[in-house]
């Protein structure tokens, strides 16, 4: 909250006058004005002060421009998965933090491709890698399957403009991923309503390598750093309508069983939580529901990539 | 001088034409499935729970009834027709879910009149039909009176509160209707970032420094002066994590309560007893509050229909503390209280 007196340049109505009445009743800095005098030039300096506060929270809405926004704008993508989409609902949702959990080699990383591929025929995509697990033959591979046949050319054509569509990064710690989502941030305000071709998904591969080594058991700062990162990664969904998809491995639980990692603070992060996991020796995958915005109505499911 | 002295002892009503003019102004509140203790106006309510425990399901049902009219074209909804406010802490609210449930409820109003009158299934259907046009406006009407902010952190949601009054009464004016109910998402949700923003101090020395503390006493003493002024009955989730003892197994929760009510004493003792679950938030906060709540979703689902699986989840009052254990499930026309 800026000092009274830094902010008269912006707004000349902040004058001295307004300042010494404000001092008077200890205000000296714009969070604590109130709302009581009698001039007509001090109720102009409360009336802008009070604005200028009013520009530091997000806009109030009613239920129904809510509503206008979630159905104009938070579309359904479909993974192409189809175990998947029957547990999400149709697709994982613009605006919403979807997580998937599970034991390694449990088909994390393919469901994220896939789901890649699938949106990238017609958005950008943002792939943040972490482990070096982005493959583009498997994205070709994706694509190669569900496209109809047609000349080699026209293929190639296809292909080359999905991929183009992708863009991937990679991230080996938490800074570095803050780094690359402020600039996501930057860039998408510019490009906000521009332009046909929009991002629309942010795939987080994962985000437990770049939590786990700043989660201490005790410390504070990694888990506020944490805290930080999901509420950025839903402020991009939401103000920029991005689905996110992020990736979380497990750990030890007890009785044997696993658990995902990051610990309870992170539960209250993303929307909704699958859980994967992998028939030993076999093609198909398993996945349940840990969390679900709506009270869903199929827990689990099985699913071939 | 004299009239004036005797102006003063002329009363101005009597204690129970007082008393009514209380009730109908601000009346008492049973929301299931908060319906053992009634709530008023300038209570403060705290929904504590693990995540997944239905705490924000809870907030939306109280929405929907406080957004409801109680008579609206000769069907009665049952609601208080004011508006309500949601501060999303959390940034999960899903609108979509929240307009199902709102309209669900419409229709089952709509229904259950419809019933009343004991019509054939043809006229019913008949009436169904000629409603639409009337829910659809009671939807956006009730829609309207749903006020909803997100903030991301700390100082968006001091900005809110210190801007709430105003808002308030810009709603009054521009409505007619005042604010009855304020729904927080998550009280301590950004209880991490600021215990950690602690360490960095900032430039001025007679500026206050960005504490926990000082947060949140400054948002108890904004939400405190505004309840001065618009009177309104405040909500608020927190998400916790519940210690081993309690264990998810519904013999366990039996036995303690039992073998508190055999001895007398030790029911002293236990009404006492440190909460089942680590408190976190400040001093502040914690004296603010009036009523205290703990919900818990529990291992058993309740089987209905081949595809429906509702979970069951557990409500125990901390703040009164009652012995007592409310069952419940969450289905779509809103919570189902099974014991």
């Amino acid at each position: 909250m800026a000092r009274l007196a830094n902010l008269e340049t912006e707004y000349p109505v902040l004058d001295s006058t307004v300042r010494n009445f404000c001092a008077s009743h200890g205000i000296f800095s714009a969070a604590f004005a109130e709302q009581n005098d009698s001039s007509e030039r001090l109720k102009e300096g409360i009336a802008q002060v009070l604005s200028i506060i009013d520009d530091m929270h997000q806009p109030w809405l009613n239920g129904m421009e809510l509503l206008e926004d979630a159905k104009r704008n938070k579309h359904v993508f479909p993974t192409g998965i189809q175990g998947i989409d029957l547990l999400l609902g149709d697709g994982i949702r613009v605006g919403q933090l979807t997580e998937l959990v599970g034991p390694s080699s449990s088909g994390k990383t393919q469901v994220c491709l896939r789901t890649a591929s699938n949106v990238a025929r017609n958005h950008m995509v943002l792939y943040l890698d972490t482990g070096n697990s982005f493959s583009p033959q498997c994205i070709a591979y994706f694509l190669g399957k569900t496209i109809s046949p047609s000349s080699a050319q026209a293929k190639n054509q296809f292909l080359q403009k999905v991929m183009s569509n992708i863009s991937c990064h990679s991230v080996f710690d938490i800074f570095a991923m803050f780094d690359v989502l402020h600039q996501l941030e930057s860039y998408l305000r510019c490009q906000d309503g521009r332009g046909c071709c929009q991002m629309r998904l942010l795939i987080v591969d994962s985000i437990s390598s770049l939590i786990s080594p700043v989660l201490g058991s005790s410390s504070t700062l990694g888990r506020a750093l944490m805290t930080s990162a999901g509420y950025l990664l839903k402020k991009l969904a939401h103000q920029h309508n991005l689905a996110v998809l992020i990736i979380n491995h497990t750990v030890g639980g007890e009785g044997g069983s696993s658990k995902p990692a990051l610990g309870d603070s992170w539960k209250c992060i993303p929307h909704s939580r699958l859980f994967l996991s992998c028939d030993r020796g076999s093609n198909t995958y398993n996945v349940s529901i840990l969390r679900h915005p709506s009270m869903a109505s199929v827990k689990a499911a099985r699913f071939v990539i | 001088m004299g009239s004036h002295a005797k102006a003063w002892l002329v009363e101005d009503e009597s204690a129970r034409e007082m008393l009514d003019r209380v009730l109908t102004e601000r009346p008492f509140l049973l929301l299931p499935p908060l319906h053992r203790v009634p709530l008023r106006v300038g209570n403060v309510v705290e929904l504590a729970g693990p995540s997944s425990s239905s705490k924000t399901h809870i907030l939306i049902q109280a929405a929907i009834t406080c957004i409801l009219p109680k008579l609206w074209k000769g069907v009665s909804y049952g609601g208080l027709g004011h508006s309500a406010m949601f501060i999303d802490l959390d940034c999960r609210f899903d609108v979509l879910r929240f307009s199902e449930l709102l309209n669900h409820r419409i229709m089952e109003a709509a229904n259950g009149s419809s019933s009343k009158v004991g019509c054939h299934q043809k006229d019913s259907e008949a009436q169904f039909a000629r409603m639409k046009p009337y829910n659809e406006e009671l939807f956006a009407l009730c829609m309207k009176r749903f006020l909803y902010i997100r903030c991301y952190d700390s100082s968006e949601f001091l900005a809110t509160l210190k801007t709430l009054h105003y808002r308030l009464q810009k709603e009054r004016e521009v409505h007619g209707v005042n604010v009855h109910l304020l729904l927080i998402d998550s009280i301590g949700a950004f209880h991490w970032v600021d215990r950690g923003s602690s360490s960095f101090p900032l430039e001025y020395d007679n500026r206050k420094s960005w504490h926990l503390q000082n947060v949140s006493e400054a948002a108890v003493q904004e939400i405190r002066r505004l309840l001065l002024v618009h009177p309104m009955l405040v909500m608020a989730t927190k998400a916790v994590v519940l210690g081993n003892k309690y264990s998810t197994n519904e013999l366990t929760w039996n036995y303690r309560k039992w073998s508190a009510v055999d001895n007398p004493y030790s029911r002293n003792i236990t009404s006492d007893q440190q909460l089942p679950y680590r408190e976190y938030m400040p001093a502040a906060w914690q004296s603010f509050v009036t009523h205290r709540i703990l919900v818990r979703a529990t291992d058993d689902d309740l089987v209905n229909g081949e595809h429906q699986n509702n979970s069951i989840y557990l409500l125990e009052w901390l703040l009164p503390p009652l012995n007592s254990l409310d069952k419940f499930t969450v289905r779509d026309t809103g919570v189902f209280i099974l014991s």
